[in-house]
C-alpha cells in the first residue's frame, strides 16, 4: 500500500509539473504563434484541455514505470525473480473502460470545437483565391480588384473560394490555425474571422513541387477604415492600368506568371523580364536567338521548345492565352528595361 | 481424402448450380434493363458469390481436419489451402479498390458499352467454371480422361473469354469514343477489365501447367493439389468478374 | 611495416588512399568544369571511398571486403564511363553530368561489389540480371516505338515507357537470374524438387546466396534493412545539413546534380527517406518475424519455406528501384505521391512507384507466410492463449500487411497508367478525382503505421517479462489489443485528410475511430507498467532499449490525440508537429525494440553477445539526441514549419532551433555508426553466449546457441504460461525425450 500512496502523490506532482513545465514553454494556454482569428479561439481552448490530459497521462505512466526501475531492481547479490502474479481483471476493465470515457469527452469536444469554426455568417466577404506552383493570386470580385497580397478587413468573417490551376496546394497562416487544401478541379471554401491587426504570411502547406519552400504571400489584416483605403487605391490602380500594357501587367499577375520571373533582374524560378526584349538567349544545346515578339509567344505557348541555359523549362506549364491577352502582356514586358 | 459425393452426385451438384447461376445472371440482365434497382443487382451478385465460394471453391475445406503429421501429403494440402486463400483474400483487395474507385468516379452511371457481347463473354466464363467444376470432381474420383476433357473445355471457353474482351470488346469501345485516355469512365473500365484479364491469363497458364502435369502423370486421386489450387483461382477469377460484370454493364445510367 | 598493428597500417592507408584520390577528383572537377574546385561533392565520394577501400586493404590485407570494395571501384568507373559515351552517343555531346552515367556506376558498382566479395553468388547473379532485363525490356519498347514511328529518344536517352517497362522486366530477370524460382520452375515442368534443402554454401557465403532456411533468412531480411536504414539516414543528413541555417546553403538553385536543381534534389532526398525507411522497417520487421516467430512456435521452418525467400529476393531489385529513382530524374513529392504533383514529377516517380510496387510484394507474401505457420505450424500444445505475446504481435501485423499493402500498390499502379496511357483517374480534366488517390492511399498507409510499430510493441511486450523477471501483466488483453489496434486501423485512414477537401460529414466519424486507437493502446501501457511493478529488474542492453521505446512510444501516443482531433489537427497537420509526432511513434514503435530485439537475440543467431559498454554508449548517445530532436521539431511545427520544406523564412526565428536539430541528428547517425560497428564486430570477436544468456523461458534458449540448422532437434510440447517467471517449478516447454527421431 505504502508504494500505492508514494506513487500516488508523485504522479500528482509529476502532472502539475509536466503542465507548469509546457506553460513556461509557452505552448500549454494556447498554441503558438499568436492567435489571429476567432475561429482560434475554440482551437486553442480544445488543445488547453489536450495538455491537461497528456500532462496527467504523461505523469500515470512515466512516474510509476520509473518507481518501479528504482525501486524494484535487482540489487547486487540479489538472485531470484519477483513476484508473481499474471493480471488483474478489474484493473483491466478499469483502465479500458476509464479512458473510454475520455475519448468520449474528447470526441464531444473535439465536435464542438468542430462546429464553432464551421460557423457561418451569411454576410461573409467572398473573396476569390487562385494557387498555382508556386504563388497566390487573389481576386475581390466586388471590386474587380487582383492582388498578390490578400487585404482582409478585422471582425468581418471572409469566406475565401479556393482553385488550383495545376497540383494541390494548402492555404495555411500559422495565426489564423485553420488550414485548407486547395484542389484541381473543385472550389475549396475557407472561413476566417481575423480578430488582430498585422502582417502575417499564407503559406503553401501542401507539397507542390520544387519551390513548394517558397510559395507565401503576404496577409494584411487590415481596420475597416485602411482596408477601405487599400480597395479604393487599388481601384484606381486598376482603373488607370485599362492600357496594353496595364491589361498585360493584370494578366501577368492573374496567371502567376510573376511567381517565378520577376520584373526586377533577380533571379527567380524563371528568367527575369527585366532587359529581355531584344537580348539574346542562349540556350542549353549551345545555340543563342534573339528574344523578339515571336520567341516571346513561342515560350509562353510552348515554354519546353527551347531551355535557357540555367533554367529548367519543365518547371513552367504551357499557357493557353488569346493573342490579344499575349499582345498585351508583351507590351507590358516591353516596359521593362 | 474423404468424399462426400459420389461421381454422379457431385456432378449433378455441379450442374444444379451453374443452372442457379444461370438462371441469377439472367434475372441480374432482366432487373437492369426494365426497373434498374440497384439492391437487387447487389444482392444477386451475393448471392452468387456465395453459390460459388460454397460449392466451386469448397471453403469449408479450410476447416478440414488434416493429418497430424507435418510431413504428410495431406498436412501440406491443408497448408496449401490456406495459403492460396490468404492469397485470394489479399488479392481481393485490389478489385475491392477498383471497385471503389468505379463508385467514387462514376457512381451511378456505366461506360456505354455493348450489352450483348457483355453479356455473352459473361457467359462464356460462368461455363468455363461449370466445367472446371467437372474436371476437377473428375480428378478427385480418379477419372483423369474426364479430367482433361473437361479442363480443355475450360481453357478453350477462358480463352474465349479473355478474347472477346481484349479482342473485340475492347476495340468495338475504342471505336465509340471509349478509349484509355478519354475519360474517367474509359480509365475505368479498361483498368477493371485489364486487371481481371490479366488474372484470366494467368489462370489459363495455370491451367496448362496442370494439364501437362496430368499428362506427365503427376495426379491421382488422392494427390492433386495442383489441379485443386488452379481450379480454386479459375473459380475465383469467375468470382470476381460475377461482381464487375454487373459494376460496369448494369449499375445505373449509361453516359 | 610488420611491426605496426592493422589498425595503424589500416589508418595510413586510409590517409594516402585519400589524398591520392582527392587530387584525382579535383583534377577530374577541373577537366570537368574548368574551374579548381575543392570541395565538390563528386571529390569527397571519390575520397572517402579510396579511403575506405585502402582502411581495409591495410587492416585486413586483400581480403574478400577489399576486393569487394576494388570491384565497386571499377565497376563504378567502368559504369560512368560507359554511360558517357551512351550519352555521347545518343545526344551528340559529352556531358559530365549526364544521370545515365550515374545510372550505370550506381548498378556496375553495385554488382561489382558483390563479384568481388565472392565471386558467382545470386546477389551478383540477380544485380547482372536486373541490368540486363532493364536495358531488353527498355530496348524492346524503343524498337518498338521506332517502328510505329513514334518518339524513342527522351531526356534519359530512353522515354518513360521504355524505362517503365525496363525496370519491370528487371524485377523478373532478377528473381530469375538469381534461382529463387528456380524450383517452382521445376514443379511446373513436373520435376519434383528435394524435401529438404540442405545449404549448398558454409559461413557467411550462404547468406549471399538463395536460402530456404527462415533463419539465414531473417538475417538477410534483417542486415538488408540495416544497410537501407543507413542509406535513409544518409539521406536525412544530406537534408538535415541544408535545414541547418535559413537560406539555400548547398542544395541551391543554381547546383545540378543527377538532372535535377538544389530544391528538387532536396525534395528526392526528402521523399526518399520517407520511402527507404519504411522498406527498411518493412525489412525490419519481417527479419524479426522470419527469424523468431518459427522459434517460438517450435517450428522447424516457415510454412512456405520458398515463397519465405522469394519474398526477401523481391525486397532487393525493389531497393535498387528506389535508388534508381534518385538518379533517373528524381521525384519532388513526397513518399505519399499526391497526384496530380505525382503525374508531372520527373521520370524518377515511375521507378519510385515500381520499386514500393515490389516491396509491397515482399511484404504480402512476406505476412502470408507469417499467417499460415502461425496457423499451421505451432507445437504441440501451444493453444492460442499461451503463444508468445510476439506471435500475436505478428499475427496482428500480417494481418494488415496481407491485405491492405494491395491498396498502396494499386493507387500507386493507377498513378503510373495514368502517365503512360492518359489515363485519368485523378486528373479532373477528365472527371477523374484527386482525392481518391488519398483515400486508396491512406487506407494502406495508415494501417501501415501499426504494421511498422505492432512487432515493435510485440517485441516490448516479450522482453519486459524476461528483464523483469516477472509474469507479463495481463497476457490476454495485452494480445487482444494488438488485434484491436490492427482492426481500428482499418478505419481510422481519413484522419490524413481533414484538410483535404473530402466530404466534411467524414469528419467527425474518422475523428471518433481515431480516437479509439487510445484504448488499446493504453491497455498495452498500463500492462506494460504493472509488468514492472514488483519485478526484480535488471538492465542490460536490451532492456534499456525497451525502457527507452516504452518512454518515446509514450510520447509519440500522447501527441496522437491533438492530431485525432479535426480543430486542433487543422492547425498542426503538414507541420513539423506531426514530423516530430511520427518519428516519435515510429522510434517507439519500431526503431528503439528491433535495436532491443538485435542485442537480444544476436547471441541465438552468431553464439556470441554484443559488447555491453558499446549498446550502452549507444543507448546514452541516440536517446538524449532523439528526444532533443523531435521536442525541437514539435516546437517549431506549432510556431508555423512546415513539412517538406527545403528552406524557411529567416523572418520566423527557426535559425537556432533547426541547428541543434541538426547537430542532434548526426549524433543519432553516430550512435547508429557505433551500433554498426559493434554489430559487426561482434559476429567474430564478441564473448562466447552460447547458453540461456538472458536466463529466458522462452522454448528458443533452451537449446544453445548458434540454432541448429534444423532448429529444435527433439520437437517441444507447451506444458505451461509463457511468462510464469517467479512460479518455482513452473516450466513453459517440455522437450521430448531425445531417442525419439528427428521424423519418424
Amino acid at each position: 500500500m505504502r508504494h500505492f500512496i508514494i506513487v500516488g502523490i508523485l504522479v500528482i506532482v509529476m502532472a502539475i509539473l509536466t503542465y507548469v513545465g509546457l506553460d513556461v514553454a509557452g505552448i500549454a494556454t494556447q498554441m503558438h504563434p499568436i492567435a489571429a482569428s476567432l475561429q482560434s479561439v475554440s482551437i486553442d481552448w480544445l488543445w488547453n484541455r489536450e495538455i491537461i490530459a497528456i500532462s496527467f497521462l504523461f505523469a500515470l505512466i512515466i512516474v510509476p514505470m520509473t518507481y518501479s526501475l528504482i525501486v524494484f531492481r535487482r540489487r547486487k547479490g540479489e538472485t531470484g525473480d519477483g513476484e508473481h502474479f499474471e493480471g488483474n481483471t478489474t484493473l483491466e476493465i478499469t483502465w479500458t473502460v476509464l479512458p473510454l470515457f475520455a475519448v468520449l469527452a474528447f470526441a464531444y469536444m473535439g465536435a464542438y470545437s468542430l462546429g464553432e469554426i464551421n460557423r457561418v455568417d451569411p454576410d461573409a466577404l467572398v473573396i476569390k483565391v487562385k494557387a498555382q506552383q508556386f504563388t497566390w493570386t487573389f481576386e475581390y470580385p466586388e471590386y474587380e480588384i487582383v492582388s498578390k497580397e490578400l487585404h482582409l478587413p478585422v471582425d468581418q468573417q471572409v469566406v475565401l473560394k479556393m482553385e488550383s490551376g495545376d497540383v494541390i496546394h494548402s492555404f495555411w497562416v500559422p495565426e489564423f490555425r485553420v488550414k485548407q487544401d486547395v484542389v484541381p478541379g473543385r472550389v475549396t471554401e475557407y472561413r476566417i474571422t481575423p480578430t488582430l491587426v498585422g502582417d502575417y504570411k499564407v503559406r503553401c502547406a501542401e507539397l507542390c513541387g520544387a519551390s513548394h519552400y517558397s510559395m507565401e504571400n503576404l496577409v494584411i489584416v487590415n481596420t475597416q477604415a485602411d482596408y477601405d483605403a487599400w480597395i479604393a487605391e487599388q481601384r484606381a490602380i486598376a482603373a488607370a492600368s485599362q492600357t496594353p500594357e496595364g491589361r498585360g501587367q493584370l494578366l501577368t499577375v492573374k496567371n502567376g506568371c510573376i511567381g517565378c520571373h520577376s520584373v526586377d533582374g533577380s533571379k527567380l524560378v524563371g528568367p527575369s523580364w527585366q532587359g529581355i526584349d531584344g537580348s539574346t538567349r542562349d540556350f542549353a544545346d549551345g545555340t543563342s536567338a534573339i528574344a523578339d515578339d515571336a520567341y516571346i509567344i513561342e515560350s509562353i505557348r510552348n515554354p519546353q521548345a527551347r531551355e535557357v541555359t540555367g533554367f529548367s523549362p519543365s518547371s513552367m506549364p504551357p499557357y493557353t492565352l488569346t493573342d490579344e491577352e499575349i499582345a498585351n502582356i508583351i507590351a507590358y514586358i516591353k516596359t521593362l528595361k | 481424402m474423404s468424399h462426400r459425393l459420389d461421381k454422379f452426385s457431385a456432378f449433378r451438384q455441379g450442374l444444379v448450380i451453374f443452372v442457379y447461376l444461370a438462371v441469377l445472371t439472367a434475372l441480374e440482365y432482366f432487373v437492369a434493363v426494365t426497373f434498374k434497382a440497384v439492391s437487387i443487382l447487389v444482392v444477386v451478385a451475393v448471392i452468387k458469390v456465395a453459390l460459388v465460394m460454397y460449392y466451386y471453391m469448397h471453403i469449408y475445406k479450410l476447416n478440414e481436419e488434416s493429418d497430424a503429421e507435418p510431413h504428410s501429403y495431406s498436412f501440406k494440402t491443408g497448408t496449401n489451402r490456406l495459403g492460396l486463400w490468404l492469397f485470394l483474400l489479399s488479392d481481393s483487395f485490389v478489385f475491392a479498390g477498383l471497385l471503389t474507385a468505379r463508385v467514387n468516379l462514376l457512381g451511378l452511371t456505366r461506360p456505354h458499352l455493348n450489352q450483348i457481347l457483355g453479356l455473352a463473354v459473361t457467359a462464356v466464363l460462368l461455363s468455363s467454371s461449370f466445367f472446371m467444376n467437372r474436371g476437377e470432381t473428375a480428378m478427385v474420383h480418379g477419372d483423369k480422361k474426364g479430367f482433361i476433357r473437361n479442363t480443355i473445355i475450360t481453357f478453350v471457353l477462358g480463352l474465349g473469354f479473355l478474347l472477346g474482351v481484349v479482342a473485340v470488346e475492347w476495340p468495338l469501345a475504342a471505336e465509340e469514343g471509349l478509349t484509355a485516355g478519354s475519360g474517367a469512365a474509359g480509365a475505368v473500365f479498361y483498368m477493371m477489365t485489364g486487371m481481371h484479364a490479366f488474372h484470366v491469363f494467368t489462370g489459363l497458364i495455370l491451367l496448362l501447367v496442370v494439364l501437362y502435369k496430368t499428362r506427365k502423370d503427376k495426379y491421382s486421386a488422392e494427390k492433386h493439389w495442383g489441379v485443386e489450387a488452379a481450379a480454386v483461382y479459375w473459380h475465383f477469377v469467375d468470382l470476381v468478374w460475377i461482381i464487375f460484370y454487373p459494376a460496369l454493364y448494369l449499375i445505373g445510367t449509361a453516359l | 611495416m610488420k611491426n605496426v598493428s592493422p589498425v595503424v597500417r589500416g589508418w595510413l592507408f586510409f590517409a594516402i588512399g585519400f589524398i591520392v584520390a582527392y587530387s584525382i577528383g579535383i583534377g577530374l572537377v577541373f577537366v570537368a568544369s574548368g574551374s579548381l574546385v575543392y570541395s565538390h561533392l563528386v571529390t569527397w565520394i571519390l575520397a572517402s571511398f579510396a579511403g575506405a577501400t585502402a582502411y581495409s586493404w591495410g587492416a585486413s590485407g586483400f581480403s574478400q571486403l577489399t576486393k569487394g570494395l576494388v570491384w565497386l571501384g571499377l565497376g563504378a568507373l567502368a559504369g560512368f564511363a560507359l554511360g558517357l559515351v551512351v550519352e555521347l552517343v545518343v545526344q551528340g555531346s559529352l556531358n559530365w553530368v549526364a544521370p545515365i552515367a550515374s545510372l550505370f556506376a550506381l548498378l556496375f558498382g553495385f554488382t561489382g561489389f558483390f563479384l568481388g566479395v565472392a565471386g558467382n553468388n545470386a546477389v551478383s547473379k540477380g544485380l547482372i540480371s536486373q541490368i540486363s532485363g532493364t536495358l531488353i525490356g527498355a530496348i524492346f519498347v524503343t524498337v518498338i516505338r521506332v517502328l510505329m514511328g513514334l518518339e524513342w529518344k527522351g531526356p534519359f536517352i530512353f522515354t518513360e515507357p521504355a524505362w517503365v517497362l525496363g525496370a519491370f522486366f528487371g524485377v523478373l530477370f532478377f528473381l530469375a537470374g538469381n534461382g529463387s524460382v528456380s524450383d517452382w520452375f521445376k514443379w511446373a515442368r513436373g520435376i519434383d524438387t528435394p524435401e529438404h534443402h540442405e545449404e549448398h554454401y558454409s559461413g557467411w557465403e550462404k547468406y549471399l546466396n538463395v536460402s530456404l532456411d527462415h533463419k539465414v533468412i531473417g538475417v538477410q531480411y534483417t542486415i538488408t534493412a540495416l544497410l537501407l536504414i543507413s542509406i535513409g539516414g544518409l539521406f536525412a543528413l544530406v537534408f538535415r545539413t541544408e535545414l541547418a541555417a535559413s537560406q539555400l546553403q548547398f542544395l541551391t538553385t543554381d547546383m545540378k546534380l543527377f538532372g535535377q536543381n538544389g530544391p528538387q534534389l532536396y525534395n528526392t532526398f526528402m521523399s526518399l527517406h520517407g520511402m527507404i525507411m519504411i522498406v527498411s522497417i518493412l525489412l525490419g520487421v519481417a527479419g524479426i518475424m522470419n527469424y523468431v516467430v518459427p522459434l517460438l512456435l517450435g517450428a522447424q521452418d516457415m510454412a512456405f519455406p520458398r515463397l519465405n525467400a522469394f519474398s526477401f529476393w523481391l525486397a532487393v531489385p525493389a531497393a535498387v528501384l528506389l535508388l534508381m529513382s534518385l538518379i533517373l530524374g528524381g521525384f519532388d513529392t513526397g513518399w505519399t505521391g499526391y497526384p496530380p504533383l505525382s503525374a508531372k514529377a520527373p521520370l524518377g516517380i515511375q521507378m519510385f512507384f515500381l520499386g514500393v510496387f515490389t516491396a509491397g510484394w515482399s511484404s504480402i507474401l512476406g505476412a502470408l507466410n507469417i499467417i499460415a505457420t502461425v496457423i499451421r505450424m505451432r507445437s504441440k500444445g501451444m493453444i492460442a492463449m499461451r503463444m508468445p505475446i510476439f506471435v500475436w504481435a505478428a499475427v496482428a501485423t500480417s494481418i494488415i500487411s496481407l491485405t491492405a499493402t494491395q491498396l498502396i500498390g494499386l493507387s500507386f499502379q493507377l498513378v503510373m497508367f495514368q502517365r503512360l496511357f492518359g489515363m485519368g483517374f485523378f486528373d479532373p480534366a477528365k472527371g477523374g478525382n484527386p482525392v481518391l488517390f488519398q483515400h486508396l492511399f491512406w487506407f494502406y498507409s495508415h494501417p501501415a503505421v501499426y504494421v511498422f510499430v505492432l512487432p515493435g510493441l510485440g517485441v516490448i511486450s516479450e522482453l519486459l517479462p524476461v528483464f523483469a523477471r516477472k509474469p507479463l501483466f495481463g497476457y490476454r488483453w495485452v494480445a487482444m489489443s494488438s488485434l484491436g489496434i490492427a482492426l481500428v486501423g482499418f478505419v481510422v485512414w481519413a484522419h490524413h485528410m481533414f484538410t483535404s477537401g473530402m466530404n466534411e460529414y467524414l469528419r467527425l466519424p474518422f475523428m471518433y475511430s481515431t480516437l479509439l486507437v487510445a484504448i488499446p493502446t493504453g491497455v498495452k501501457f498500463f500492462s506494460w507498467v504493472a509488468t514492472l511493478w514488483k519485478g526484480k529488474i535488471v538492465f542490460p542492453t536490451p532492456m534499456l532499449f525497451v525502457l527507452g521505446a516504452i518512454v518515446v512510444f509514450l510520447l509519440g501516443g500522447l501527441t496522437g490525440p491533438p492530431n485525432a482531433t479535426v480543430s486542433v489537427d487543422l492547425h498542426l497537420h503538414d507541420t513539423y508537429f506531426i514530423v516530430g509526432h511520427f518519428h516519435d511513434t515510429i522510434f517507439g514503435g519500431f526503431v528503439f525494440p528491433f535495436f532491443a530485439a538485435l542485442y537480444y537475440w544476436f547471441p541465438k543467431a552468431t553464439g556470441r553477445r554484443m559488447n555491453e559498454t558499446l549498446g550502452k554508449i549507444h543507448f546514452w548517445l541516440m536517446t538524449p539526441s532523439f528526444f532533443i530532436l523531435t521536442f525541437g521539431m514539435m516546437r517549431i511545427g506549432l510556431l508555423g514549419m512546415r513539412r517538406r520544406i527545403a528552406d524557411y523564412d529567416p523572418g520566423l526565428g527557426f535559425d537556432a532551433t533547426h541547428l541543434v536539430l541538426t547537430i542532434a541528428g548526426y549524433l543519432i547517425g553516430l550512435s547508429v555508426l557505433i551500433f554498426i560497428y559493434n554489430f559487426f564486430n561482434s559476429i567474430k570477436n564478441g564473448d562466447k553466449a552460447e547458453g540461456n544468456v538472458w536466463n529466458s523461458r522462452s522454448p528458443e534458449w533452451q537449446v544453445p546457441s548458434p540454432m541448429p540448422m534444423h532448429n529444435y532437434d527433439q520437437p517441444f510440447e507447451v506444458v505451461g504460461e509463457p511468462y510464469d517467471y517467479g512460479l518455482p517449478g513452473s516450466q513453459y516447454v517440455e522437450f521430448a525425450a531425445p531417442a525419439k527421431s528427428k521424423h519418424n
